[in-house]
């Protein structure tokens, strides 16, 4: 609704006139606003004790509201109102805030105070929570400088102050500038002297629309969005081991260059799953909430750390999407924000109802490749059965008669086994299906000792059973396809059977010890040997240890065969120091007599035990290619066989987000002080309090969370991604106090400008930007205000919030040395992939925990842009790290923009920039010599430091390097030194 | 001060964190504090050892971190109620509701595995295998009833050196640089070292969080450079060095003054500091100054590089170079299984240099304005861990409830003992001290009122303590 009123608003009207001068009037005259002045002074000094928080709440009285405030306050008489009459009261004992740990109110606060309540004490709704405005573009008095809207509010600022705009930035300045920020690396000097010879700003427009399809352009804006995720590689805490979750990294470079809108490009990370038929690539996205950490400590308490993981995505919605810190309700009702205690976990609860399994991103390509090789796999089996005349039955044939003896072996053990699909099921904490085929699947939560209760049919044949047999299964829901559900400490995918009980109507059925596929299960091994299901030990047990996604068998004989022609049960129990419950497995029983385990498939055994002998043709090819697979006096033949595997991809899988079926929902409870094991009454899902509208519909689930989110609902959403989009090129936002829009926020350094980008953003129609960003950010970098140049600001203005210059401000780490790798040279293009290790020292990684390798990549990986750098959350990259860069353990909305001598050494002196220092000067060198055999110094100096700095070197500067080149002459290469002069300048690292 | 905080919010940004940060934390908050107008801040941007909020009792810190761990039970809290016990499960009263990382609750009691005995004249019962510990008791004071709220490594050491178990919240080191600066001009403020293997807690245990960067803790390594770079790339001399920062110096003023940007001197300045931290450390590392006497103090391993005992004598001369938090991790205390031989083994790398940092301290005068702390993240059980799968036997399991830490120096009421637990050692029983009390005493004694040393971020004022913590009074002298 809200969008087509704006649209004629949104028209570039900046009119002329005296209008603005005379809104200029005294501003004593006016009543504080209430929002910008007033609020503030409330929220800092007074809702700590009189706010939201009936639990904290003083003397019954809250100045959060204005029914509240009338108790203490009277409209229009400071003299008669309780508030004023304390605040300025002498009498220690009095005087609000209290003496103790508050700081008292100043002049000016008081002064504010005073003129509210003298005016009305009127309460507004806090601007943020406000719903969109219709703004108005404002009249300027300079009406040549503004090139749009955009320009309009901040000249206006600027006028109001009595400020005019700077100069507009040299082309060369601008070229650079807008490389940096559209595509996060500069143009090449001839790039730049090709706009410097038409700056006209159809050519300026020209070169923005090529940035801004530029695949580059998504790796630069990925960046911070991954800073919000808070992407990492490493599962973080202690052992802070690899995930693979690159997959989702390289979805949002992907949306974004293929300006995915953004109210989609949120839907798609918080709930993809749920989307009707969701992709692959849908499903991937969910790995944003996915980047929580995980705590592989053998101590812990999963579902704790889950909790956890939890009050992290809470987090992160919150400043992601609203601008606002829940955090603070996670233990009490926010003190300052209309957060309650309640909406949090109310908050928590849309979220709550999903698994978080893993699944397969192997791209088409692979696939087709994999499926290329197994072709080729099958093939040469084949062939290999044919060459060796396996299936002759030729007794003259060693190699045949020994097949078939080995196939007269297998026909001889081969049982009947029939699967039993339970009846019912139960399980202290996993939920249990049956499958089709009659297996068993689990999913949900797991704890560190489960116990699985399953109810068996009676078997209506009255043949005694001579034994059960238990198949641990792979599948691909399961960490690394299971059998087994483990996934932190463990290895991912392992489980560990403890303790098998049977039991009847009647009691305990006796077992034997049995036997089992896994090779090498001696007694003794306490993890392999089958006796250790019936020790009563829950620290031995049977499991399969190697390479997860395999399957085994375990055979229990019952000491004396018996019918199973009553109801009976079957109690498996998984106890370890970490979740080791089984993810797949299927029950079979047997009434042949001596059944062991074989190591030949199940599917197979089951038809060699159900067909004529001997086994039909396809069946003995089947048993032939087992045997091939199998039996060691094949391995000679298996080689080429196993070179050809070795060849298969390896599969990628990444983690993702499930929705739980509606009869497996999650129940969220509220934790009192936030503790996780303090756990209260059960809350239903919603959103806050304070954005319920009663007429519509509330959000119930995660995917109807999604959507609201970005709706006209929320009226943050669009402010709070309008200012981060500004922050990206301006270097502070409109809101300054990023990722808080809060009443604790600082205030808009230009309220009018942020309500019309969030207008203009959400505008529908087609003249409105209809949630893309790359429209936003071509406006943003049209507007005159981008294109000034930089400087420092005025006096009258010393934090430039007005931007009558351009800020001045430091690059990110990953500008830094990707725009240092593409001087030199030496930038690889290739998009997406595995994270790779570009150089640095051992000491770095030898910090963290156990012994994390850091194998430094040589060839074209060494040199791909910083986005891919293996990021690791406890011993994050140092490079990156020194320049502000996230360790990934938060969701991070701002980075810190610090000046350190750490920068200096690193810059000076890490090995990694000392290496492109000396790339940049052995190109330059090359690219002088093509020109001119025997280029002069200053032709070397000049081509390098444009390599660099884009511009035009300074006669003086010139001389400077050249005298410096001179002076290092006996140094083995003085153009390296010359060139890490150059990669060390200010201005190589800050905004032209 | 109380207007000082109001004053915080018109500093901004870009004057705290630009025009003054030039980095490792020399910019002290104090000094912000004290100049009123925010063109005063360049003048007068010196740290302070006087204290932010009261008169300070310490100027620096040397934190002593065991992670891992240790054994109270087997080194300073001595209950001979478990010897009779031994092999017996603990009543139910006592472990009802609680959690164990890998233990059952009902597991047996172990007894203490050492012998203990008084010493020095506040009669301080220790194991012994802490003999030259013995020896300086009186300079110590101990807290018998430090509890926490993790049981977990890794955040249980984040809970102890950020106030929260989760990473991403400041370190103390990094709220101290933050609070009241750094005196050292050519070293960093807040430093790491480490010895007996690499910690649990991760970067995230002297990140500087949320606050600026230049207030982020500095690892020193053992090997190599001691901190990363400091030395010249090879082949690159001193003197090209020194070319290089000042032909930057000359470029970067080039571009100041072109522009009009004062911006710049930050970075102009932090080369000038870089370039003389790459003499300063190598100095530091150097241990050839150091007498024969002073060596011997600290043990046969003192120049042994990573050991604790260098470590330990590293600390002092840091100490003497002006660096406020000096924080020592030796790892190696979790001894879930033959805590007997784990502790024993500890106790001979760290004893005898734990001692000679406090006798030396005091020779040198700085014990009485140093403040030394000793401690684990968690305590171990009274019972026994022992599992078959894992290998474990005669060891103990991670115990939050009850742990000892000490405290020397600093303005620390020495010669005393704090806090009781159970005759089983696993409550405390009298005056239980909890980790915010630890780290609110710790700022106490630097002049820091825990509760006011504040910085808002994303939309509330945060704090080392978060909303707990109280001065352990007992602990001040």
């Amino acid at each position: 609704m809200i969008r087509l009123q704006l649209s004629a608003f949104l028209l570039f009207l900046c009119a002329t006139g005296t209008q603005a001068a005379n809104a200029q009037q005294k501003a004593e005259a006016t009543p504080p606003d209430f929002n910008r002045e007033v609020q503030p002074i409330l929220s800092k000094h007074c809702y700590a004790c009189h706010g939201m928080d009936d639990k904290t709440r003083e003397a019954d009285l809250r100045l959060d509201t204005l029914d509240g405030s009338r108790q203490a306050i009277e409209p229009g008489d400071p003299e008669a109102s309780e508030v004023w009459l304390r605040v300025i009261s002498d009498d220690e004992d009095l005087r609000m805030p209290p003496a103790e740990a508050h700081p008292a109110l100043d002049q000016k606060s008081l002064d504010t105070l005073k003129r509210w309540i003298e005016s009305g004490a009127e309460y507004d709704l806090h601007w943020a929570l406000r719903p969109t405005r219709e703004v108005r573009v404002p009249s300027v008095k300079n009406t040549t400088w503004p090139r749009g809207p955009i320009d309009c509010f901040v000249l206006q600022r600027m006028e109001s102050a009595g400020l005019s705009p700077a100069a507009a930035a040299s082309p060369t300045a601008l070229i650079r500038r807008v490389y940096m920020d559209l595509i996060g690396v500069p143009p090449t000097p001839e790039q730049a002297d090709r706009f410097a010879a038409d700056p006209s700003d159809a050519h300026y427009q020209q070169i923005v629309d090529q940035l801004l399809a530029s695949p580059q352009y998504g790796e630069r804006f990925a960046r911070p969005w991954l800073d919000l995720a808070r992407y990492s590689d490493t599962n973080g805490y202690e052992k802070d081991r690899p995930r693979t979750i690159w997959p989702y990294r390289d979805w949002v470079i992907q949306a974004i260059n293929h300006d995915m809108p953004f109210d989609q490009f949120s839907i798609e990370q918080l709930a993809g799953d749920m989307l009707p038929n969701a992709t692959q690539q849908q499903r991937i996205a969910t790995g944003f909430h996915r980047n929580t950490m995980l705590n592989e400590e053998g101590g812990i308490d999963p579902l704790e750390y889950r909790f956890y993981a939890m009050v992290d995505r809470v987090a992160t919605t919150g400043t992601v999407w609203m601008g606002l810190t829940t955090g603070c309700a996670q233990c009490h009702t926010h003190k300052f924000d209309p957060i309650t205690h309640h909406d949090y976990y109310a908050l928590m609860a849309l979220m709550d109802s999903a698994d978080e399994p893993e699944m397969n991103a192997d791209s088409p390509q692979v696939v087709s490749q994999r499926k290329q090789i197994e072709n080729q796999i099958a093939n040469l089996e084949e062939r290999t059965i044919e060459r060796l005349a396996l299936l002759s039955g030729d007794e003259q044939k060693p190699t045949a008669a020994a097949y078939t003896k080995w196939k007269e072996q297998q026909l001889e053990q081969t049982v009947n086994w029939g699967t039993v699909p339970p009846q019912s099921m139960k399980s202290t904490m996993p939920r249990l299906e049956t499958l089709d085929d009659g297996s068993v699947l689990a999913s949900g939560d797991a704890t560190k000792r489960d116990v699985y209760t399953l109810t068996m049919p009676p078997l209506t044949d009255d043949e005694p059973i001579t034994a059960i047999r238990i198949e641990a299964l792979a599948h691909p829901s399961l960490p690394a396809n299971g059998p087994g559900l483990a996934f932190y400490e463990g290895r991912r995918g392992d489980f560990f059977l403890s303790e098998v009980r049977i039991t009847t109507e009647q009691g305990p059925v006796e077992l034997g010890i049995g036997s089992t596929s896994v090779p090498n299960a001696k007694k003794g091994n306490g993890k392999t040997f089958p006796g250790n299901v019936l020790d009563g030990d829950g620290s031995t047990g049977w499991s399969i240890p190697g390479g997860s996604g395999q399957s085994h068998r375990l055979v229990l004989p019952l000491k004396q065969a018996r019918a199973l022609n009553q109801p009976w049960t079957i109690e498996l129990l998984f106890e370890r120091h970490y979740v080791a419950g089984l993810g797949h497995f299927r029950i079979d029983v047997t009434e042949d007599e001596n059944a062991t385990a074989s190591a030949l498939p199940s599917d197979l055994q089951f038809e060699l035990a159900s067909s004529e002998q001997p086994p039909p043709a396809d069946l003995d090819h089947r048993l032939a290619t087992q045997y091939l697979r199998l039996s060691p006096t094949m391995a000679e033949q298996r080689k080429p066989i196993d070179q050809l595997r070795r060849r298969l991809p390896g599969e990628t899988r990444t983690l993702v987000m499930k929705q739980r079926p509606a009869d497996f929902h999650r129940e969220t409870m509220l934790r009192h002080r936030g503790e996780y094991l303090q756990a209260g009454e059960v809350v239903p899902p919603g959103i806050p309090t304070v954005f319920q509208q009663p007429e519509s519909k509330q959000p119930g689930d995660r995917l109807e969370l999604a959507n609201w989110l970005v709706s006209d609902g929320n009226p943050l959403v669009g402010r709070v991604t309008a200012n981060r989009a500004w922050r990206l090129f301006f270097g502070s936002g409109i809101v300054q106090t990023a990722g808080d829009f809060g009443t604790q926020s600082l205030p808009p350094t230009h309220p009018d400008l942020i309500d019309y980008l969030d207008a203009r953003l959400r505008d529908g129609s087609p003249n409105g930007d209809q949630w893309s960003l790359k429209r936003l950010h071509r406006e943003i970098v049209l507007s005159a205000t981008y294109r000034q140049q930089v400087g420092s600001p005025p006096a009258a203005d010393p934090d430039n919030h007005l931007l009558s210059v351009f800020p001045y401000h430091r690059y990110d780490a990953e500008r830094i040395r990707d725009s240092m790798l593409r001087s030199a040279g030496l930038l690889c293009q290739h998009v997406g992939g595995p994270s790779v290790y570009p150089p640095q020292p051992k000491a770095v990684v030898a910090l963290a925990w156990g012994n994390t390798p850091w194998p430094v990549a040589n060839g074209a990986n060494r040199y791909r842009r910083s986005l891919y750098t293996y990021s690791k959350r406890t011993a994050p990259f140092a490079a990156a790290v020194t320049f502000d860069a996230p360790s990934g353990e938060q969701c991070l909305a701002r980075r810190d923009s610090s000046t350190t001598p750490l920068q200096a050494l690193t810059l000076l002196n890490d090995a990694m920039f000392v290496e492109i220092a000396g790339k940049l000067a052995e190109d330059t060198l090359r690219e002088c010599r093509k020109l001119t055999p025997e280029p002069t110094h200053e032709q070397i100096a000049r081509t390098m430091f444009r390599r660099v700095l884009i511009r035009q070197p300074s006669e003086d500067e010139l001389s400077a390097l050249v005298d410096f080149y001179q002076e290092q002459s006996q140094h083995s290469n003085p153009w390296m030194l010359v060139a890490r002069v150059l990669l060390n300048t200010d201005e190589a690292i800050t905004t032209p | 001060m109380t207007s000082h905080h109001t004053n915080l919010q018109e500093i901004t940004r870009r004057q705290l964190f630009q025009t003054c940060g030039v980095g490792l934390g020399k910019i002290s908050l104090a000094s912000l504090l004290a100049s009123q107008l925010p063109g005063a801040v360049q003048a007068d941007n010196q740290p302070t050892d006087a204290g932010l909020h009261h008169p300070a009792r310490a100027k620096r810190v040397i934190y002593l971190f065991m992670a891992g761990a240790p054994s109270q039970l087997d080194m300073f809290d001595y209950k001979p109620k478990l010897k009779e016990l031994e092999g017996k499960p603990i009543p139910p009263s006592v472990i009802d509701g609680q959690r164990y990382a890998f233990i059952q609750p009902d597991a047996a009691v172990l007894a203490p595995r050492f012998e203990f005995a008084k010493h020095g004249e506040s009669g301080v019962e220790l194991a012994n295998t802490l003999p030259h510990l013995a020896t300086v008791v009186d300079d110590l004071a101990f807290i018998r009833s430090v509890h926490t709220d993790q049981f977990n490594h890794s955040p249980a050491q984040l809970f102890v050196n950020t106030g929260s178990g989760i990473p991403g919240r400041p370190a103390m080191g990094s709220w101290l640089s933050y609070g009241i600066g750094s005196v050292a001009s050519d070293l960093p403020g807040f430093v790491v070292m480490m010895s007996g293997g690499n910690v649990s807690g991760g970067a995230a245990m002297w990140s500087n969080g949320f606050l600026p960067g230049q207030h982020q803790g500095v690892p020193f390594r053992s090997s190599g450079d001691p901190i990363l770079h400091v030395a010249n790339p090879k082949g690159i001399d001193r003197d090209t060095q020194q070319a290089t920062v000042e032909l930057l110096g000359k470029l970067n003023r080039k571009r100041a003054s072109a522009l009009g940007l004062d911006d710049v001197s930050a970075r102009i300045e932090s080369y000038e500091m870089a370039f003389r931290m790459q003499s300063r450390a190598p100095e530091l590392m150097d241990l050839s100054q150091e007498s024969e006497e002073t060596l011997k103090l600290y043990g046969t391993s003192a120049k042994d590089p990573g050991s604790f005992a260098k470590n330990c004598l590293l600390a002092r001369r840091m100490a003497q170079r002006g660096v406020r938090f000096i924080q020592l991790y030796h790892s190696g205390w979790d001894h879930h299984s033959n805590v007997e031989g784990g502790v024993r083994g500890q106790c001979k790398k760290t004893d005898q240099a734990c001692a000679a940092l406090i006798k030396d301290l005091k020779q040198q005068g700085m014990l009485e304005d140093t403040l030394v702390v000793w401690g684990g993240e968690f305590g171990r059980t009274p019972m026994v861990e022992a599992s078959a799968a894992l290998g474990r036997s005669l060891g103990r399991d991670h115990h939050p409830q009850a742990f000892t830490m000490w405290m020397a120096g600093g303005g620390i009421k020495n010669g005393q003992t704090i806090g009781k637990t159970d005759e089983l050692g696993f409550h405390p029983v009298e005056r239980p001290v909890h980790v915010h009390d630890i780290q609110a005493t710790i700022l106490h004694q630097l002049g820091i009122n825990h509760e006011r040393l504040t910085f808002s971020h994303a939309g509330r004022d945060y704090r080392l303590t978060d909303v707990h913590g109280h001065v352990v009074k007992e602990l001040v002298a």
